[in-house]
């Protein structure tokens, strides 16, 4: 649902991964967060551009 | 004591506000007993220039209602600022941005396509928009310019007291004219409402919050003795300040959010994607995929009346001009 919700605000869906890690798999959890990591840098920051636009 | 100075204006609104402040009824005279009103554009003649002629701060309190979405509200948001020592964002647009805030899903240049091309009552093969400067005979004339989003109050001046409702209810008005002609004002920052949120003070039964179907409101006559989240219709109360006197509830129809956020939440529609999805009852992707198909327009529900006041704003702007070289070409870039 927030997928969803995320997609109509211009969000992409690569920038929200949901994922189930049991206590015991540190190093899933550890590759996980790099590949999240590594994903978001690709993609680089969400733009604001506050000053602009109006007026 | 001396009267109060009093302004009251309307920015991107509807006009509800205003007749709120009607609906007041016979207490519209002991308003009128402690204040003085300097502009009130629904009802009496006063015009910009009498108030550009005042002096700064001597408006006592401007009661505002409208989010803010063209120069011209700009410009008079500024202006009553400047003139009235205690500004209050009066009604869900003024507070979070409100229905207009919808318009934040889109930009100025849809929009006006939407309104002067595509609609099927329009005749407009020139594709003529309103400019802000358009020469008539020799004669100039000026249009307040569109935004491509619709701002809150607090996002263009500084804002004292928030009275949120679409509208206010009366005795919310009721409670801040007290207020005023007591001089018993609550800190700045305050929001003139309940610190609890609707569900806290609804007086519906309330059993085992478990759905398995999302139901809109045309869908089911629902309980009017049960709560209607149980019943699987979608209402605001979780994550909705109390404090409207249960309108909708009483009617029975689900809270749609309008009294904003609860205090010490900052973004509504999140909160209420978090209270919404705990409540699911599966474990099967296909049944989760149905539910989330149930909820047609999930943002416009939860947004309803605060886009403009959440943490994302709007929907991200497509990128005007080419973005700059350190910029994947891909990327597109919020815009106000």
């Amino acid at each position: 649902m927030l997928k969803k919700m995320l997609a109509q605000l211009g969000i992409e869906e690569e920038r929200v991964r949901l994922e189930w890690v049991s206590a015991s798999e540190g190093d899933r959890f550890a590759s996980i967060v790099d590949e999240m990591t590594e994903r978001i840098r690709e993609l680089g920051p969400v733009s604001y551009n506050d000053g602009g636009g109006n007026g | 004591m001396a009267k109060l100075k009093l302004a009251l204006y309307w920015a991107a609104s509807c006009g509800g506000c205003d007749v709120a402040v009607l609906d007041v009824n016979e207490k519209i005279l002991d308003v009128a007993e402690i204040a003085d009103i300097v502009l009130w554009p629904i009802a009496l003649d006063f015009k910009y220039h009498h108030v550009e002629a005042m002096e700064d701060n001597a408006i006592d309190v401007c009661l505002f209602n409208g989010a803010v979405r063209n120069s011209e509200q700009e410009k008079i948001a500024r202006l009553l600022r400047d003139k009235s020592k205690t500004m209050v964002a009066f009604g869900s647009c003024a507070c979070f941005g409100g229905i207009p805030a919808l318009g934040n899903f889109t930009n100025r240049a849809e929009i006006f396509e939407r309104a002067y091309v595509e609609a099927p009552s329009n005749d407009n093969p020139d594709r003529a928009f309103p400019q802000t400067i358009t020469q008539v005979d020799g004669n100039e004339l000026e249009l307040p310019e569109f935004f491509d989003t619709v701002l809150t109050l607090a996002q263009v001046v500084d804002v004292e007291y928030f009275v949120p409702g679409c509208p206010p209810p009366v005795d919310l008005i009721l409670k801040v004219v007290d207020a005023l002609a007591t001089g018993q004002l609550p800190p700045p920052g305050a929001v003139i409402a309940s610190d609890k949120t609707l569900c806290d003070e609804c007086d519906r039964k309330k059993e085992e919050k478990k759905i398995t179907k999302i139901y809109r409101p045309h869908e089911i006559i629902p309980d009017p003795e049960r709560c209607l989240l149980e019943q699987g219709i979608l209402c605001m109360g979780p994550a909705t300040r109390g404090g409207c006197g249960l309108r909708c509830i009483k009617a029975n129809m689900p809270c749609r959010g309008c009294f904003g956020p609860p205090a010490g939440v900052y973004d509504q529609g999140a909160k209420l994607v978090s209270a919404i999805a705990s409540i699911y009852q599966t474990n099967s992707e296909a049944e989760i995929a149905r539910m989330v198909d149930e909820i047609v327009d999930p943002a416009g529900t939860l947004y309803r009346f605060g886009l403009a006041d959440s943490l994302l704003r709007r929907k991200r702007m497509p990128l005007a001009k080419a973005p700059p070289a350190t910029v994947e070409p891909a990327l597109e870039v919020i815009g106000r």
